[in-house]
Order: C-alpha cells, then structure tokens, then sequence
C-alpha cells in the first residue's frame, strides 16, 4: 500500500481545508459572507495569499464570491467543511475522553489527521464511543479499567502488540 | 491626534508582509512563463518585483522612524507551476487589489498622523493606478 502517494492527490489539502473552515468561521456573524481580510486574521496568513488560494477554492467549486470580492462557501464547500469539523471533533473526543491524551495534545493531533482520515474510519470512531458510554456493564469497565491501567513493558521487548519492537520506545524516539 | 502606535506598527508590518509575499510570487512568476507569454510578462512581473520591494522598504522606513524594528511573519510556499499570461496576470490583479484594500484599511487609523497619512495615501493611489493597469491588460 502506498498510501503516502494519496497525500498529493487528496483534494482537500490541509492548507485548503483551514480556509474553508476560516470562511464558515468568519461567515457565521454575517449570514455565510466573509470578507478576505477577515479570513487572513483568522488564519494569521496576508491578504495576498488567502486571495490567490481562494482562486483555487472556487475552481474547484468549493466557494464562492460576489461582486464585492465577499466569499461565502458554496453547497460543496460547506459539506466539505461540515465533514473536516466533524472528523477533528470524533477524533479529539475518541484522544481525550478515550485515551485520556491531554486536551491541548487531543486539540493538536485532532487538526493534524481532520482532513486526512476517512469517512468509514470516523464513522466506526463514532460508533466505538456510542458502545463506551451505551450503559452496557462491561463498556463502563473497559473504560474505569483502563484509567487506571499502568502498563508495564515486559524486559523482553516483546507483547502481543510489539512483536519484538517495542513500540513505546520507538515511540519515545520522535520526542527526541 | 494621537494615534496608538503599536497597533499602526502592526498595521505597517502586515503591510510589508503583503508587499513581500507580492515580491517573492512575482519573482517565481518570471518562471512560471514560458515561450511568447515570457517575453510578454518578463518585464511586467521584473517590475513588479522592484516595485513591492520598494514598497516594502518604504514601510520598513516608515516602521523605523516610529522607533520600532519591522516585524516579518509569512507563511509562503509556492508550488505554482508552468502558467500562461493570462492566469498569471489575474494572480497579480488578486495581489494589487488586496495590497490597495489594506491599505485603504490602514488609513482611517493614520489619519491625522501627518507624514503616515501622506504615505498611506501616496501608496493608495500608486497602487490604485497599478490595479486599473493590470485590469486594463486582462480587459
Ligand atoms: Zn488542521
């Protein structure tokens, strides 16, 4: 699988998925309308450069504007960045209340894989934490049991999750 | 009237951020062309260039004379590829009319401050001849 080469090829890059969301952010005090000065504040980018990204936004079909230079997201568009804000929340949620990452990281992780991860994955996401809090006896244990799990690699580097590369530890090499 | 000048230094940093993001798009543009369209826009997007670069110096002057350090913050990677003249002048009519609408926006906050008002204003109607010649190419 060469799922690595899809990174060019995705669509919605995340540069493109950050001014969409920016739009419907800044559109949302002024019935969808944003102004391009208004949509640089919010991603801390010039005028100049959200004006030529929102060129291929609108090729694209994802925006549109008016005569005043006013941008609002077209159907397309506002789909495309219902589903971005909807794959950042499952995922933050699944790191914070799940796997109990801090929320700041959860935040951080959450903007990074929003545009990237796919539909059926978020849908299951969703689905794995309706179960967790369904009120099924053993989902609340799962849950208690975990926070108060403390793992302990065994010496030997390998578990039934390594299989003889201690994954934490390689883990540990990307905060170096 | 005395203006608060932190922010107008945020203002004219922002300035010079549009003005080099301008410099550093016109000055891959001149690479972007190819064939006829080259010659056509190479002297186009050449002056283009030395023009946001003088720009962008005036409003580091201007920063300077406020006892402030200009600021740069962009954030710019381009990846354009070959494009014609055509698409290549509607980008630099993008470019010019949000550099004239900042700073169209930064006047009301300068108004009084005598030499900061002058400049605001000689930049406004250098960069509104800019916009109607590009506008005038792409009629
Ligand atoms: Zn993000």
């Amino acid at each position: 699988m060469e799922t690595w080469k899809e990174f060019e090829a995705n669509e919605l890059t995340h540069s493109a998925a950050h001014h969409l969301l920016a739009i419907y952010e800044v559109g949302l005090e002024y019935g969808g309308w944003a102004r391009v000065s208004d949509i640089a504040r919010e991603l801390n980018i010039t005028r100049g450069s959200v004006s030529i990204n929102l060129r291929a936004l609108k090729k694209r079909g994802w925006v549109e504007t008016d005569e005043h230079h006013m941008v609002k997201l077209s159907p397309k568009g506002q789909k495309a960045a219902q589903a971005v804000m909807a794959k950042k929340a499952v995922v933050k949620t699944f790191l914070s209340s799940v796997l109990n990452v801090p929320e700041l990281q959860a935040e951080i992780d959450s903007c990074k894989v929003e545009h990237l991860i796919s539909q059926p994955t978020g849908e299951q996401l969703v689905h794995f934490m309706r179960f967790l809090v369904s009120g099924d006896p053993l989902a609340k244990q799962v849950l208690a049991r975990f926070k108060n799990f403390h793992d302990q690699c065994p010496e030997s580097k390998t578990c039934e999750v390594c299989h003889g590369h201690c994954l934490i530890e390689e883990l540990q090499h990307a905060g170096l | 009237m005395k203006t608060d000048r932190t922010e107008v230094v945020e203002d004219l940093n922002r300035l010079m951020a549009e003005e080099l993001e301008a410099f550093l798009r016109y000055f891959q543009m001149r690479y972007r062309l190819r064939g006829v369209d080259r010659l056509a826009a190479d002297k186009l997007f050449e002056e283009g260039t030395r023009e946001t670069l003088e720009h962008a110096e005036a409003i580091a002057k201007q920063i300077r004379a406020l006892g402030h350090v200009p600021q740069l913050k962009i954030e710019l990677e381009l990846r354009g590829g070959r494009t014609n003249l055509q698409e290549a002048l509607a980008e630099m009519l993008e470019v010019e009319r949000q550099a004239l609408d900042a700073y169209k926006e930064v006047l009301p906050r300068v108004t009084g401050d005598t030499m900061l008002e002058d400049f605001i204003r000689k930049q406004i109607s250098v960069e509104t001849e800019h916009v109607q010649e590009i506008a005038t190419l792409l009629e």
